[in-house]
């Protein structure tokens, strides 16, 4: 079997770490010879949340409609917003976020429920998060679908703009990625940590431009007198995401999209969130081999 | 884990029959860890309630096995056996020394905890493969052997979760067994299944280690040790008590067992209990 195996045919282990960039290398490699398994790992997901439901599939385009339209009649009752289409607007928040909390709360437990296998194989742990991240890609691309059938409703703001949507769920992925891996491993020594997550996930929500505009937040008292929330409010990588999203799906209040999203911020996002990722992997790799003890 | 593409350059001891060795190996507990901790009660501890504990699984543990070979390693509950076949199968890196190991090692310390309970017999052996790294082709080939070995039948193509606890030994030790590996690393598998299933299990084994593949295992089953091994080494509160000849460290074990039953009787009856129930026990 040498010549057909993903696993190295010998392997020393004695006490100590290796440095910082071994570790990132080490965790790209792990990713990187162990494709196949991830791709399993997505798929026996998949298949189980798609056969549990008499629904099936068309249950996961629904959910982000139905979730739109909790929030619709929400901010109607409440009249907090003049927002036309807002219907739309909401969504093109809905759709990214439904994605990243989905991938974030499963990759935190990802690694304590496959304890007994931890205990009993050797494989790189790291592709456990990294399959709970990807299959969130999965239910993005339903929600897709039922963006499509929304835009029915809306068509005077389809614009080839939506095309730009992958490039946003690219730089979101890579973002995603990284807090997926702190939280996993976090997780392992924090049994509690799932909790706090999905408190700070809805907190997090509410705080990013979702609702709402970025531009809204100006009209606060609070943000005219402190500029400095005002720089981190901009700085909520959701902020720049959500604003990216809207801007190619639902452009600005009055019209249709009539340009890309803001390029030098999502570059940044990307660039930011790729230095993110390299430090999570680290602090993952650095934790591994703990986890068989910990487990 | 620093693992090596290339096998390491083989040294004075390290020729061709080569397969694991381990030196000064040490394994220590981080007890702050072991229970399930939670936020909250590492917030306690930081404010000066607990202090570092620790507790070494292992110790100060040399070992060498050779090609061909089949190493059993026995003593009491929690004496550090599976965590030694952990460490061997690169699943806990040591706190202390080095293991080093020549050779593909495939091992289900465990058996019976299959992959995916919601996932077919079929979709299992697939994931498994993968877990094991196995090549996807390899695996495909593999496919109906493993069936076959596992003695599933029909139920290949139903959730693992309505499997009875013997074909999911069955099918845990046909993945594990199927990949023909250089090092097989077994945990009490012996005793699962029904008598058929460990006579079959027993003749694989052999096979194995007949085949010029190394073999450890962590056995309760003394008559296992004395036939079929070659060597036995005694392990008890994570040291090396005794290596050698199976029937000499069996009987060592024997002795030792028997001392530590006297005691418990003794502390029993100092303590006013019935020694009766406790030599039931």
């Amino acid at each position: 079997m040498s010549a057909s195996s993903e696993v190295p045919a010998a392997f020393r282990n004695a006490a100590g770490n290796p440095g910082p960039i071994a570790l990132v290398r080490e965790g790209i490699a792990d990713i990187l010879s162990r494709r196949r398994l991830v791709r399993y790992l997505v798929q026996a997901d998949v298949h189980k949340r798609g056969a549990d439901t008499v629904l099936g599939n068309i249950w996961w385009v629904l959910d982000p409609l139905l979730q739109m339209l909790v929030y619709v009649v929400f901010v109607t009752i409440i009249r907090v917003t003049t927002q036309p289409d807002y219907p739309l607007f909401v969504f093109s928040a809905i759709l990214p976020w439904k994605w990243f909390s989905a991938s974030v709360t499963d990759a935190t437990t990802s690694i304590v429920s496959q304890d007994q296998l931890i205990k009993q194989i050797q494989f790189p742990k790291i592709v456990l998060p990294v399959a709970a991240a990807t299959a969130g890609i999965v239910s993005f691309a339903f929600g897709t679908v039922a963006l499509g059938l929304l835009m029915l409703a809306f068509s005077d703001r389809i614009t080839p703009w939506l095309l730009f949507i992958p490039l946003i769920a690219v730089v979101q992925f890579v973002f995603t990625l990284a807090v997926s891996f702190l939280v996993a491993a976090g997780n392992v020594f924090f049994r509690d940590l799932g909790n706090v997550v999905g408190h700070l996930l809805r907190l997090w929500w509410f705080l990013s431009p979702g609702l709402y505009s970025l531009a809204s937040l100006d009209q606060l008292k609070i943000f005219r007198d402190n500029p400095a929330l005002k720089t981190i409010a901009n700085a909520n990588p959701f902020a720049i995401l959500f604003e990216s999203y809207r801007t190619v799906i639902y452009g600005t209040a009055g019209a249709p999209p009539s340009g890309p999203p803001n390029m030098q911020l999502l570059a940044i996002l990307l660039v930011a969130s790729l230095v993110f990722l390299a430090f999570t992997t680290m602090v993952f790799k650095r934790l591994e081999p703990n986890f068989a003890k910990v487990i | 884990m620093p693992l090596l593409r290339r096998p390491p350059k083989l040294g004075p001891d390290r020729d061709e029959g080569f397969a694991i060795g381990a030196t000064d190996l040490g394994v220590r507990y981080d007890l702050r860890f072991t229970r399930k901790t939670t936020i909250r009660s590492s917030i306690g501890q930081m404010l000066g309630r607990g202090r570092a504990e620790h507790f070494w699984a292992l110790r100060h543990l040399g070992l060498q096995v050779r090609r061909g070979e089949s190493l059993a390693v026995i003593g009491p509950n929690g004496a550090g056996k599976s965590t030694l076949l952990q460490v061997l199968a690169g699943i806990i890196r040591p706190s202390e020394g080095a293991v080093e190991v020549v050779g593909h090692v495939s091992g289900l310390l465990t058996l019976g905890a299959g992959f995916d309970k919601e996932l077919t017999g079929r979709d299992n052996i697939l994931l498994g493969g993968a877990f094991l790294g196995l090549d996807d082709a390899v695996t495909r080939e593999l496919l109906p052997s493993i069936i076959d070995y596992a003695e599933l039948g029909e139920f290949i193509d139903a959730p693992l979760r309505t499997y009875s606890s013997g074909m999911r030994a069955r099918l845990g030790f046909a993945i594990a067994t199927s990949v023909d590996p250089d090092i097989l690393l077994l945990d009490e598998v012996l005793a699962t299944g029904d008598a058929n299933f460990r006579e079959k299990s027993k003749a694989r084994v052999i096979e194995i280690v007949s085949a010029a593949k190394a073999v450890v295992l962590v056995t309760h089953d003394m008559n296992w040790v004395t036939e079929y091994c070659n060597r036995a080494i005694l392990i008890e509160r994570g040291e090396l008590i005794m290596e050698g000849e199976p029937a000499d460290v069996v009987d060592l074990h024997r002795t030792h067992t028997e001392e530590a039953r006297q005691r418990t009787v003794e502390e029993a009856e100092k303590a006013g209990l019935d020694p009766r129930i406790v030599r039931v026990r």
